[in-house]
């Protein structure tokens, strides 16, 4: 239940932020998508959409919403879970409504305007994805906005950080059907995050060896895993020296992607877009990097035995 | 039978794979074909004595003893016979397990029981998350047998199961039953958060006060009889449930009503 | 250089019906003779074009996000494992780019079309394209819902529409166009859908979906592209759509067009309860219209991923199965949905469906005209495609198969009154030769001198199914690619595009509009010639419409005596 930013900016008569700050994390979302374009099938723009901003606490972007429901921290998933119930008109325990922060009142009256919606669209950020609940507080984001399809058209799509973690996300499928949280240590591709996702492997110190291309989890990981990347050998691809090249064997410094190297950015909506880089860099590109690597390893002797099979079935 | 004994000599330095260790395989293997059998170090194919001495063949009883936390996916897909870990294991213990016993003295990793069909699991220490739970994407979970957790549990315990018993000895993190479709959890010492979410159908008991899901409604209190059944199936394992009248009574929650569901948590509340 | 001594030959495009002949190979294609080079003895072989799929869905958007929410899928499927020369991947209802390739070409297929671009994604389709190995491509952009398109046929402005038509397959680097449900899906961006011909379409005031195809028909003809109009008709799925299917079939006589899954369409009744098979009217109406190709979109009992841009019939599946839904909007163009799904022999409706694909294929008297597909991977997945083989080859399999069928599907359906059985020569123009005509590549399809060398040897064997999911050996580009069932080679496939001509001051025109209606900006739009790799250009001559799909003549007697399959 997703769809195009240009979606969004054309019909979305209805938007709600959760747990993002969008106007200061993705400053032209409401400018450039959201809620001031006119459009054919909104021609007075601004006013002919109604946006909601759900968080924990009053940011920016407040000023450009119609109505912010404040909600308690880690209280997400609760209160997602009671809208659910209210959409099919079930009894809730209005005793426990309350430690939401939010009155069943309000609740109803977020579900009567989406049902009234033409076309709605739910945004969700990492104050959502990232606190206590994670990937079921996003799971109980969309499957609202997949139950509201029962009423009106309704879509729900997440706001990603920068440096392109859509394209990786989007690459990754192709190539092995996971977005992330793979290990390919049998040869061919499996998935389990929790068990593969890099935080997971670092902090319980599952892996040997690490290369860390296009991210400093040196800043933004816990600290045992930012240990255990002391521990091994790090090697980081990087424009700049980051927190993690401190850290590392190997540092080497690459061109800056949409500046001096071309290539495909995915948008947070996976719309592919071409970068083409404007100035020369003297440093090589990531691609040329891992190529050159690749080129190395596979001079040394493979690590799978040759005579196994060439397709297995799983179970 | 005499036991297959493995015992850990060698310390894996990244996860050791070994869904190789289970009774069914083992109980058609010479000692050298037990030893020689493929584990997975990391990416590196090994044998099994490169990091177990192993003594024993041609049984379906086996003993493992060293601090096997690294080690996954032990008991596999397993259907008879029974394994017995002096020690902590790692992830999937029993993941699909069909049948037969495993008991571990120690600790265990997340997703022991994962899918598993049928058998009977004990970890005397503490377990990680998503016991007896289903995989990513998969619909369901555990669809018989007995889990036994002596200790904590962690995140999305019974997640998505269908029948089968769980009881954990300690307390329980976040999402206990989440999508449960069926069977019955046991909490001796109460959840943290959001227990029985989008449950379906299914039975949480809980013998401490929980936190509720707003989407739960209270309908009372009793002594239902089939608690009876459930503690006298739960007595051999030194786990005995309250439900005499005297003693005091069960509080009923169902839910959860955004699905909406006819799941139920019973609460016990001392006299 | 490569020399294929004493094999018999399957070679519709050219007429030969299993005589014994010598192939050779060079630079690729089909040649003469040889002198030197590697001699593969296919004595007592079966020996075909390679197999060309019309309709199929392996790159972009809609698959990557079908991929993303199938992981159970994966796990129980087969693994391809990484070698020196080869990547691993996983296939399944979803398979991964390169595992697509060894799938495909493992069975003997080495041209597929992509069926659905949304033009404003075509980037992405085009880089996963690049990732599938071996196979040669094609691809439809998906016009029919465009708003652009709509606004100019709803201001009568005809001419500018056919640039804009041409405008955009060119900017999206396809090679067809694809009209989808024309009408509901832009309607189902409100919820909405438009299931009849002559409905009135949400947001406009004069046109419906019968204008829509009726004109795209039309410029499509008049660009001259290679292949026609590649149509899923209206009203996708429901009972009683024939009504539709056959209004749509009138208002195309007098042009070319294909029409995508006729499986889907044939349905006769009026709710699920009284749903009945319809294929006899549509393919008695279909056998006297010459103008039109078909595919079957067959479907095959057992799991798989429905994926479309019909999101209407994509909410209904998910309203009646209660699955997992995904829905995919794409801005002004086009929308797609997601739904896991199990097509079973106890269900009535998915019986029925059985029923209809293998009733087409059997009562479309012309194998030039309808071709093997299952709608990859709605209908079921590619890789079974030898299944259906062999329930078309075998009468007796299709009876033991219609056991499990309850008596009350068995009433609604004509499958056990047709004992048509396919000859080997036409299952080699339903795979390939036939493909390769609809879709206006003259190199595919055929095994005559100057044809692309994409061959397939099977060793004759009873077991029919058995004997296409293992070739012996598959040629494609004249390299051995698959020998005894492992990847020998996976060289990188060639893209097939077209360059429709228009007047360049279309951009100008268009470009306000982009900023109007998009979030990209107009010079970013149109993927690049070097995002494809190998690309190949087919000309199109403005004005001069292809002549109408090649019927067949008689089959020509069979040279050899082969097995009585
Ligand atoms: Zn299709």
């Amino acid at each position: 239940m997703t769809c195009t930013l240009g979606e969004v900016k054309n019909r979305a008569d209805f938007i709600v932020y959760w747990g993002g700050n969008p106007a200061e994390c993705h400053p032209r979302h409401f400018t450039k998508y959201t809620l001031m374009q006119k459009s054919k099938f909104l021609p007075r723009g601004r006013k002919d959409r109604t946006m909601i901003l759900v968080d924990i606490r009053e940011t920016k972007s407040g000023g450009a919403a119609d109505i912010f429901l404040q909600i308690r921290p880690g209280k997400d998933f609760e209160v997602l879970t009671i809208l659910r119930a209210i959409l099919k008109g079930q009894h809730v325990n209005s005793s426990i409504v309350a430690e939401t922060g939010l009155t069943l009142e309000q609740m109803t009256d977020f579900i009567d305007r989406a049902k009234k919606a033409r076309f709605g669209c739910m945004f969700f950020g990492m104050g959502l994805s990232m606190t206590r609940g994670k990937h079921m507080n996003s799971a109980a984001l969309l499957t609202l906005a997949a139950e509201l399809n029962a009423f009106t058209k309704f879509v729900a799509m997440p706001m990603r950080g920068h440096g392109n973690v859509t394209g990786a996300d989007v690459i990754m499928r192709w190539q092995t059907g996971f977005p992330f949280g793979i290990t390919f240590n049998r040869g061919y591709p499996r998935y389990n995050p929790g068990e593969f996702s890099t935080v997971d492997v670092l902090v319980r110190g599952d892996t040997d060896a690490a290369l860390i291309l296009g991210a400093d989890p040196g800043a933004t990981m816990p600290q045992p895993a930012i240990d255990h990347l002391a521990r091994i050998p790090t090697i980081v691809l990087d424009p700049k020296v980051t927190h993690t090249s401190r850290l590392a064997r190997v540092h080497i410094t690459t061109s800056v992607a949409g500046i001096s190297a071309p290539g495909t950015a995915y948008r947070m909506d996976e719309i592919p877009l071409p970068l083409k880089p404007a100035l020369k860099s003297p440093y090589p590109t990531d691609e040329e990097v891992v190529r050159r690597i690749n080129e190395a390893v596979a001079r040394k002797p493979h690590w799978m035995p040759a005579d196994g099979p060439m397709t297995i079935m799983q179970h | 039978m005499s036991p297959i004994t493995l015992t850990l000599k060698e310390r894996p330095k990244v996860p050791l794979e070994a869904e190789t260790v289970t009774p069914d395989a083992f109980v058609t293997m010479s000692n050298e074909q037990i030893r020689s059998s493929l584990v997975y170090h990391g990416k590196r194919h090994c044998r099994l004595d490169d990091f177990f001495e192993v003594t024993g063949e041609f049984s379906d009883l086996i003993e493992m003893h060293g601090d096997l936390h690294r080690v996954k996916l032990l008991g596999k897909s397993m259907s008879r016979g029974q394994l017995k870990v002096y020690g902590s294991v790692g992830m999937h213990l029993g993941a699909d397990m069909r049948g037969g016993r495993i008991e571990v003295t120690g600790d265990a990793g997340d997703w022991i029981g994962a899918e598993m069909s049928n058998g009977f699991i004990h970890v005397h220490g503490n377990a990680g998350g998503q016991i007896g739970a289903a995989y990513r994407g998969s619909l369901r979970g555990m669809k018989n047998g007995t889990i036994i957790v002596g200790g904590t549990a962690g995140l999305e315990v019974g997640m998505r199961m269908r029948r089968g018993t769980i009881v954990v000895g300690g307390k329980v993190r976040d999402f206990c039953g989440l999508q449960m479709k069926g069977g019955t959890i046991v909490l001796m010492s109460g959840a943290e958060l959001r227990t029985g979410a989008w449950m379906v159908r299914g039975t949480i008991l809980s013998l401490q006060p929980l936190p509720l899901m707003p989407t739960f409604a209270s309908s009372g209190h009793y002594n239902p009889s089939f608690i009876d059944l459930y503690a006298q199936e739960l007595l051999p394992h030194g786990i005995s449930l309250p439900n005499h009248a005297s003693a005091g009574s069960w509080s009923r929650h169902c839910g959860d009503s955004s699905i909406p569901g006819k799941g139920e948590i019973l609460i016990w509340n001392p006299a | 250089m490569i020399r294929i001594t004493g094999g018999k030959i399957f070679d519709p495009a050219n007429g030969i019906n299993g005589q014994v002949r010598d192939l050779c190979i060079d630079g690729g294609k089909f040649v003469s003779s040889v002198i030197g080079g590697r001699t593969i003895d296919a004595a007592g072989m079966i020996i075909f074009p390679g197999g060309v799929d019309v309709h199929t869905h392996v790159a972009g958007g809609s698959i990557n996000f079908a991929r993303a929410m199938t992981p159970e899928d994966h796990r129980r499927t087969t693994a391809f494992i990484r070698t020196q020369s080869r990547r691993s991947g996983l296939g399944g209802m979803a398979p991964t780019t390169f595992a697509t390739g060894y799938l495909y070409a493992g069975m003997g297929w080495t041209t597929v079309n992509e069926a659905a671009v949304p033009v404003l994604s075509a980037r992405h389709t085009h880089e996963e394209m690049r990732d599938i190995p071996i196979l040669d491509k094609t691809s439809c952009v998906l016009m029919a819902n465009n708003e652009i398109f709509l606004d100019l046929l709803e201001a009568g402005e005809f001419e500018r529409a056919k640039d804009v038509i041409a405008w955009h397959v060119w900017a999206a680097k396809a090679y067809g166009v694809k009209a989808v449900n024309p009408g509901g899906v832009a309607a189902w961006k409100w919820g909405k859908d438009a299931k009849q011909l002559t409905d009135p379409i949400e947001g406009y005031n004069s046109i419906t979906p019968g204008t829509i195809i009726g004109r795209l028909a039309q410029i499509i003809d008049e660009l001259g592209l290679p292949h026609p109009m590649h149509l899923h008709c209206n009203n996708l799925g429901a009972p009683g759509n024939v009504w539709t299917t056959l209004e749509t079939m009138k208002l195309l006589e007098g042009r070319r067009a294909h029409i995508a899954h006729l499986q889907y369409h044939a349905y006769g009744g009026d709710d699920w309860d009284t749903m009945r098979s319809a294929s006899a009217e549509v393919a008695e109406y279909f056998n006297t219209h010459t103008n039109m190709t078909t595919d079957a979109g067959a479907v095959l009992f057992g799991d798989t991923v429905t994926i479309t841009a019909d999101g209407p019939w994509q909410h209904l599946l998910y309203k009646l199965t209660g699955r997992k839904w995904g829905n995919l909007d794409v801005e002004n163009e086009t929308g797609c949905g997601i739904v896991p799904y199990t097509y079973r022999p106890s269900n009535l409706v998915n019986s029925i469906q059985w029923a209809v694909g293998l009733e087409l294929l059997l009562l479309i008297n012309d194998p030039w005209r309808i071709f093997l597909s299952t709608d990859h991977p709605n209908g079921a997945c590619f890789w079974r495609y030898p299944e259906i083989i062999q329930l078309l080859m075998s009468y007796d399999f299709r009876k033991d198969c219609m056991t499990k069928l309850s008596p009350i599907a068995r009433e609604r359906i004509t499958l056990p009154d047709i004992d048509r059985e396919y000859t080997l020569y036409e299952i080699a123009t339903i795979t390939s030769a036939g493909p390769a005509r609809a879709l206006g590549l003259t190199q595919k399809g055929s095994l005559g001198i100057g044809a692309d060398a994409d061959v397939v040897i099977y060793e004759e064997e009873k077991d029919i199914a058995k004997m296409f999911s293992h070739p012996r050996y598959v040629l494609k580009g004249g390299e051995v690619v698959i020998e005894d069932g492992d990847i020998r080679a996976t060289p990188e496939g060639r893209e097939f595009i077209v360059k429709p001509s228009f007047d360049p001051e279309i951009e100008s025109f268009l470009k306000p509009k982009f900023e109007d209606v998009y979030t990209m900006s107009f010079e970013n739009y149109p993927v690049e010639m070097e995002r494809l790799e190998h690309a190949d250009i087919r000309e199109c001559i403005n004005g001069q419409a292809p002549s109408p799909p090649r019927t067949a003549e008689k089959e020509p007697d069979r040279a050899d005596e082969g097995v009585e399959f």
